[in-house]
C-alpha cells in the first residue's frame, strides 16, 4: 500500500535542516570527522557527531534524558511541524527504530556496577537504558497516548519500522504514523565495531571501514484515504510505493543474494538507488544486487554510519533527490522514475523500498 | 486499498512452544500451573551479594543446552538463543513446516549478558571474542533460531519494555486480522542479565521477599526468563489444511500512559484504555470474560493501578498473576503469559496467584491453588516502562 510522506526531518552531523543539508551534500560536503577516545582502553575512533550548537526542544522529560532522546525529539517535532493540519493525537501512532539505543547511560550504569558494586547502581540512569525510553519521552512530549512501538535491529531496522507503520496504517483507526529513528555515539559501541573489524583505522582516515555517527530521522506517514483532507504541506513530498523487509543473511557472502531478492520484489523501472554502503562489505553486496548500471548513492559516506537512524536518512535523501532531480556527484536523474532505498545491516538484516514524487495536492 | 473495511479475518493459534521457569514445553508448564509450583530460586547466573533481591525464576542451563542440541556453533550462542530455539522446536513438532511470512517477536535485552562480558573484557585488558559482539544484538536470538530450523523470513523485533511480548502477539494478530498476512510466528524472549537485575534492584522494584502480586503486603517483583512462540494463522487457512486449533485471538488493545517513564498513572487509565480497546475489538462485554491473567508485578504502584482498572471494568472476574510462580520475564512475559492463558482456556482451569494472603484491593484473586472453571474468553495484560500498555483477548475454539 502506498503511503504519503506528510513531513520529514533529520538531525545529522551536517545539520538539521533538510533542504540545507541536502544542498551541502549535493555540493560534495562531508560531515566533520573528529577523534573519540576510549578511556577504558585508550583506543581511538573516527566519529561524526551532531554539532554541539544544534538546538533541541526544551521539555521536562528531556532534562535527564540521553542525547538519543534529544535527537529523536528534535526530528519528530520538526517532521510534525511540516503539516498544515495538526493530526488528531488519538489517530496517530509512533514507531521508533533503534539499534544500539541509549548506550551512553547503559555503559555508565553498568560501569558503576562493575567498578563500585551493585549497591552503587543509579536508579536515575537505569530507566534511560531501556530501548523504548526515547520513544516514551517523545510520546509524552507530543501527547500521543495510543499505539507506540519501538523496533530494534541492525542498520536495516528502519525498513522493518516502516513496514510496521504500514501495517498499522492498514487500520481505519489511524490516519498518521510518525516513524522516528535515532542513535547516539559512545566509545563502547565504537569499540565493539572496531573489534568486529568494521571501523576505519584513525591512522588511515581515507581507508576502508566505516565512521560511526549519530543523529535522528523522522517521517510522518499519512494513510492515503480520499476521505481525509491531506495534511501534507511539503511542496514536493514523496510517496512510499512499496516496502519490502528482506530475509536474513546468515553469512556475509549471502548478503548480495538477499538484497537481490529484495530488489526483485520491488517495482520495475527504478531510476536510482540510495543505498547503505558504509566502507564495509555492504557496498559490494548492494552493487552486486542492483547491477552496475543503476546510479547508487550512500549518504553514509558523507554523514557516517548511524546504524538505527540510517534508513530514514536514506529515505529523506532519496526524497530530496526526487525533488531536486539530482544526486551528489552531479548526476541528473531520469524524470518520473521511482527511487530505490536499499538497506543492509551488519548483523544479518536486509530490506528495501521504493518511493516516487507525489503530485502537489 | 482499505483491507480494514472488509470483514476482519479470524486469527487462530495453531501451535505454540514455551520454555520458562515453569518447565520445558506446554505439558510441563500445565503441570506446574496446576500444582501451583513456586519456581523462584536463588540466583546462580551472576553474583547477587550486593543486591537486596537475591532470587529469580531461572531456566536450568544444563537442560537448556541439552534441549538445544549441543554443537560447537551452539555453544557460541547466547542463552536467550537457546531459549528461542527450544520454544521453536516444540512449536514445529506440532506444526511441522509452518511457513510464516514474517516473524514478530518482543524482547527487552536480547543477549545482554554478552554485552556485559564485552564491557568487562574491555576493562580488564583481555581480548574480546567477536562472537560476544555478533551474538549480543536483540534481533540475533530469533535469527539464530530461524537459522537452526531452516526458516528465513524478516524478523520484526519489538522492544516495548515489559509489554513487548504482548505487543508482538497483538500486532501480529491485527496484521492477520486486516488481511496483511496469513501466517505469522509471534512471541517473545528474554534471559536474565546482571544489568537488568541490578537495575530493578536499584529502583527498589525488586523484592528480597516472596513475590506476592495483589497482596496487601506485596513488596516488589522478582525477575524471570524464558521464551514462548505462537504460530498464528488466518482461521480459514488453518481450517482448510486441517490444522489443530489451540484457540483464537479475538482482541488487542494498546495504549501509552505518559505519566512517568517508570510509574503508571495511579488512576489506572492507561491499562483501562488498553483493556477497553481489546474488549471492543473482540466485541465482548466484561462479563463475558472468565479469567484475567494480570500483569501483576507485585510492585505497589503497578498492582494498585492495574487492580483499580480491573475492578472498575471487570468487577469480580477471577484474576491471577502467574509471575508469582516464575518471576517477571520482561520481554518474554507477555508471550509466556499468553501461553498460560491459552492453556487455562484449553483445559478450563484458573491458574493460581501464589504467595497470596490478603488484599487491600477488591479483586477476585485466584489465591494459591488452581481451580477448575468453565469459561470461553480470557484476557492477558502486560504493561511496561515507558507507559506502554497492552492487552490481548483469547477465545476457546469451538470446533
Amino acid at each position: 500500500m502506498s503511503l504519503s510522506i506528510a513531513g520529514m526531518s533529520w538531525v545529522t552531523p551536517l545539520g538539521s535542516d533538510v533542504d540545507d543539508v541536502w544542498q551541502r551534500l549535493l555540493a560534495g560536503e562531508t560531515a566533520p570527522v573528529e577523534i573519540l577516545e576510549n578511556e577504558e582502553n585508550g583506543a581511538r575512533y573516527l566519529v561524526r557527531r551532531v554539532p554541539a550548537n544544534t538546538p533541541f526542544p526544551a521539555h521536562s522529560r528531556l532534562r535527564r534524558a540521553s542525547a538519543i532522546s534529544r535527537f529523536a525529539a528534535a526530528a519528530g517535532l520538526a517532521a510534525l511541524a511540516e503539516v498544515k493540519l495538526p493530526p488528531s493525537l488519538d489517530r496517530i501512532a509512533l514507531v521508533f527504530a533503534v539499534s544500539n539505543g541509549g548506550v551512553v547511560y547503559t555503559r555508565r550504569f553498568y560501569s558503576e556496577i562493575v567498578k563500585s558494586g551493585a549497591q552503587s547502581a543509579s536508579p536515575l540512569l537505569f530507566p534511560e537504558t531501556v530501548f523504548n525510553a526515547p520513544a516514551s519521552h517523545l510520546a509524552a512530549i507530543l501527547g500521543i497516548n495510543g499505539a507506540s512501538y519501538t523496533v530494534v535491529g541492525d542498520g536495516a531496522v528502519g525498513i522493518l519500522a516502516l513496514k510496521l507503520a504500514e501495517d498499522l496504517l492498514a487500520s481505519d483507526d489511524l490516519d498518521f504514523c510518525l516513524v522516528v529513528s535515532a542513535e547516539e555515539i559512545d566509545p563502547l559501541v565504537c569499540e565493539a565495531y572496531r573489534q568486529w573489524r568494521f571501523l576505519r583505522n584513525p591512522s588511515k582516515p581515507t581507508g576502508h571501514g566505516m565512521i560511526m555517527s549519530e543523529g535522528a530521522g523522522a517521517v510522518l506517514l499519512e494513510r492515503p484515504d480520499e476521505s481525509i483532507p491531506s495534511a501534507a504541506a511539503h511542496a514536493s513530498a514523496a510517496r512510499i510505493e512499496q516496502i519490502v523487509p528482506g530475509r536474513n543473511f546468515f553469512r556475509r557472502s549471502e548478503a548480495a543474494a538477499e538484497l537481490g531478492a529484495v530488489v526483485a520484489r520491488l517495482e520495475n523501472g527504478i531510476g536510482f538507488g540510495v543505498g547503505s554502503a558504509n566502507g564495509t562489505f555492504i557496498g559490494r553486496a548492494e552493487r552486486a544486487a542492483v547491477g552496475n548500471k543503476l546510479p547508487l548513492y550512500s549518504p553514509k559516506i558523507a554523514l557516517g554510519e548511524s546504524v538505527g537512524a540510517s534508513v530514514l536518512w536514506q529515505l529523506i535523501a532519496a526524497a530530496q533527490a526526487l525533488k531536486t532531480g539530482t544526486l551528489p556527484g552531479g548526476l541528473e536523474l531520469p524524470a518520473n522514475s521511482p527511487a530505490l532505498v536499499l538497506a543492509c545491516g551488519l548483523n544479518q538484516q536486509t530490506g528495501g523500498l521504493t518511493l516516487r514524487l507525489r503530485q502537489r495536492e | 486499498m482499505n483491507s480494514a473495511k472488509q470483514d476482519p479475518h479470524r486469527v487462530a493459534v495453531v501451535a505454540a512452544g514455551i520454555v520458562s521457569p515453569l518447565g520445558f514445553g506446554l505439558t510441563e508448564t500445565l503441570q506446574s500451573l496446576r500444582q501451583a509450583r513456586d519456581c523462584v530460586t536463588p540466583v546462580t547466573v551472576f553474583p547477587v551479594d550486593k543486591t537486596r533481591c537475591k532470587t529469580a525464576g531461572q531456566i536450568d542451563d544444563e537442560q537448556l543446552l541439552t534441549k538445544a542440541q549441543r554443537c560447537r556453533r551452539a555453544r557460541r550462542l547466547h542463552r536467550a538463543s537457546h531459549m528461542v530455539i527450544t520454544a521453536l522446536a516444540e512449536l514445529l513438532e506440532d506444526a511441522p513446516g509452518f511457513p510464516p511470512e514474517i516473524v514478530i517477536v518482543g524482547t527487552t535485552s536480547g543477549g545482554m549478558s554478552f554485552g556485559e562480558n564485552f564491557y568487562r573484557t574491555l576493562g580488564n585488558g583481555n581480548g574480546c571474542s567477536a562472537a560476544l559482539i555478533a551474538n549480543y544484538p536483540p534481533q540475533k536470538q530469533i535469527v539464530d533460531a530461524m537459522e537452526k530450523f531452516g526458516m528465513n523470513v524478516p524478523a520484526e523485533v519489538i522492544a516495548n519494555a515489559c509489554a513487548s511480548g504482548t505487543n508482538a502477539i497483538g500486532h501480529a494478530f491485527n496484521a492477520i486480522r486486516a488481511g496483511r498476512y496469513q501466517r505469522i510466528l509471534a512471541g517473545g524472549y528474554d534471559a536474565l542479565s546482571e544489568l537488568v537485575f541490578v537495575g530493578f534492584d536499584s529502583l527498589q522494584a525488586a523484592t528480597p521477599e516472596k513475590c506476592r502480586p495483589f497482596d496487601s503486603n506485596r513488596s516488589g517483583m522478582v525477575l524471570g526468563e524464558g521464551a514462548a512462540l505462537f504460530a498464528l494463522e488466518e482461521l480459514e487457512s488453518a481450517r482448510s489444511r486441517g490444522a489443530e486449533i489451540l484457540g483464537e485471538i479475538i482482541g488487542y488493545g494498546i495504549s501509552t500512559d505518559n505519566h512517568h517513564l517508570t510509574q503508571p498513572n495511579p488512576d489506572g487509565s492507561g491499562p483501562r484504555r488498553a483493556m477497553e480497546q481489546a474488549l471492543a475489538q473482540a466485541k465482548l462485554t466484561p462479563d463475558q470474560v472468565g479469567y484475567i491473567n494480570a500483569h501483576g508485578t507485585a510492585t505497589i504502584l503497578n498492582d494498585s493501578a492495574e487492580g483499580k482498572a480491573i475492578m472498575e471494568l471487570f468487577g469480580d472476574v477471577p484474576v491471577s498473576s502467574t509471575k508469582s510462580m516464575m518471576g517477571h520475564s520482561l520481554g518474554a512475559a507477555g508471550a509466556i503469559e499468553a501461553a498460560v492463558t491459552l492453556l487455562a482456556l484449553q483445559y478450563q482451569f484458573l491458574p493460581p496467584n501464589i504467595n497470596f494472603r490478603e488484599s487491600d484491593l477488591s479483586l477476585n484473586v485466584v489465591a494459591n491453588e488452581a481451580h477448575e472453571a468453565q469459561f470461553n474468553c480470557a484476557v492477558s495484560n502486560s504493561f511496561g516502562f515507558g507507559g506502554t500498555n497492552a492487552t490481548i483477548v483469547f477465545r476457546k475454539f469451538a470446533r
